[in-house]
């Protein structure tokens, strides 16, 4: 049986990892190839690396952190942040990456995740979708640009056009949770999920073990995503798995 | 003759991913890695072969073509091989995937996962058939494993070479397949952790045993 996932996410800068609240105020939290290892051993199920500088003097860096990561990692690594094309996959696998998010680059031309399906493989092409409540418009409307940037797309449907055009995974991030410890997105988490046929990731909100929990068992998620309450030593890989498991998801 | 050492492992490289965890993990079980884009060049002056595991069938087969007799034959003739994901798939007949010829090791061939959700991405139980459980099991322990894929093969005859199961949402397919010395794994051992690493490792030390102590199709 297939088990649920946590998936441990480490924002990139400058080949530091940082840590933000809602995409801003950052500070330094560790070396990414020693912290990789160190969740590795701890239990993670997969690591994330999202390079948030976006620029390409520190793509560079990003792939050479990414190149001495996958020498020392045995667990699936994804690389996310400033991917614009098929070519740009391509980079990232070489350097060592098993998958690749795609972000703002899909949103300005959806093909580019047909063409890295076509090439690689769906299974490494990871749709990352930042999602925004709007009370006015009634909807989770996507946000581009490191969040930053509102766009006409609602989340659901723009989920599920993603699928159609190739991707083999979805990173929901949820804006309004993103840093606040306050718990997943459910009714994003939810609505996406059951809206498309290929594994969601549910990002954004963790506080604690509870947290997890919901965003699997009662968001629909098939893995989740945390970061700033491990850097931060509120929780640790084992407990939340321990948590998972102890609520009956399968885990490994 | 005389026992080669370090055994020489060559990763055929069919340009499409992430080979640098495996040959870390082979590396570090002692092998001297060479990475080989050229499917007949790939099976000479080697003490085994791997296939690994990224990209898409029809590419992949569309590479190995110029030299698939060759890589073929010397399978056949008991070159140690390890298929992984893709690479075990390309031990098959062929596949619904895409066009192209597999090597045509094990009769059968390789069709979409019958879920709904697909890719199966994440980490499986795997579950050794009945009787003396596969070496490369055995030795690692290795009881769960990380799978991305969408695709899994069908052999015309599973008990003549299904070594492990595994399953998703209730289709049943093939973990591990052994035939001879060649071995195929669905799963990703160089992304299954230390279990996944002690299975390469294993992987590795069996090529230092007396059957395979030389490249040759003598033996």
């Amino acid at each position: 049986m297939l088990t649920r996932r946590l998936i441990v996410c480490l924002d990139v800068k400058g080949g530091r990892v940082v840590k933000g609240t809602q995409f801003v105020n950052l500070r330094d939290v560790g070396d990414p190839v020693e912290l990789a290892a160190r969740y590795e051993a701890e239990g993670a199920d997969e690591i994330t690396f999202l390079d948030i500088s976006a620029s390409n003097e520190e793509r560079a860096t990003l792939l050479d952190v990414a190149r001495r990561t996958a020498e020392r990692l045995f667990v699936p690594l994804t690389i996310g942040g400033g991917v614009r094309t098929a070519d740009d996959v391509g980079r990232a696998l070489r350097a060592g990456a098993d998958k690749v998010s795609i972000n703002s680059a899909a949103v300005d031309r959806p093909a580019v995740l047909t063409e890295s399906a076509w090439r690689f493989g769906a299974q490494c092409v990871v749709a990352s979708i930042d999602a925004k409540w709007d009370d006015a418009a009634g909807m989770f409307r996507v946000h581009v640009k490191g969040g930053r940037q509102p766009t006409e797309l609602e989340a659901v449907a723009w989920a599920r056009e993603c699928v159609a055009r190739g991707a083999g995974e979805i990173l929901l991030t949820s804006i309004d949770r993103d840093g606040a410890r306050t718990g997943y997105d459910l009714p994003l988490t939810r609505a996406v999920a059951d809206a498309v046929d290929v594994p969601v990731i549910a990002s954004g909100g963790a506080g604690n073990a509870e947290h997890v929990r919901q965003a699997i068992a009662d968001g629909h998620a098939d893995a989740a995503l945390v970061a700033g309450i491990l850097h931060d030593g509120v929780t640790t890989v084992g407990a939340l798995k321990r948590t998972m498991a102890d609520a009956g998801l399968p885990v490994r | 003759m005389t026992t080669v050492y370090p055994p020489r492992v060559t990763l055929f490289d069919y340009g499409a991913g992430n080979l640098h965890s495996l040959a870390k993990a082979l590396e570090h079980a002692g092998a001297a890695v060479r990475i080989e884009a050229d499917a007949a060049a790939a099976v000479r002056d080697t003490d085994a072969l791997v296939l690994p595991g990224v990209g898409a069938f029809a590419a992949a087969a569309e590479r190995l073509a110029p030299g698939r007799e060759a890589m073929r034959d010397a399978i056949a003739a008991g070159l140690p091989t390890l298929g992984i994901c893709l690479g075990m798939q390309l031990m098959f007949d062929g596949s619904d995937e895409g066009p192209g010829e597999g090597l045509g090791l094990i009769p059968g061939r390789v069709t979409r996962i019958q879920a709904q959700r697909v890719p199966q991405i994440g980490w499986n139980t795997v579950e050794p058939t009945g009787g003396a459980p596969d070496p490369l099991l055995a030795v690692s322990g290795l009881t769960i494993a990380y799978y991305a894929n969408s695709f899994v093969c069908r052999p015309e005859d599973a008990d003549a070479s299904v070594v492990a199961w595994s399953e998703h949402e209730g289709d049943r397919f093939p973990a591990a397949v052994r035939a001879a010395r060649a071995v195929g794994v669905q799963f990703h051992p160089e992304k299954s952790s230390a279990p996944g690493v002690a299975m390469i490792d294993a992987f590795v030390r069996s090529l230092n045993t007396p059957a395979s102590t030389s490249s040759g199709p003598d033996r």
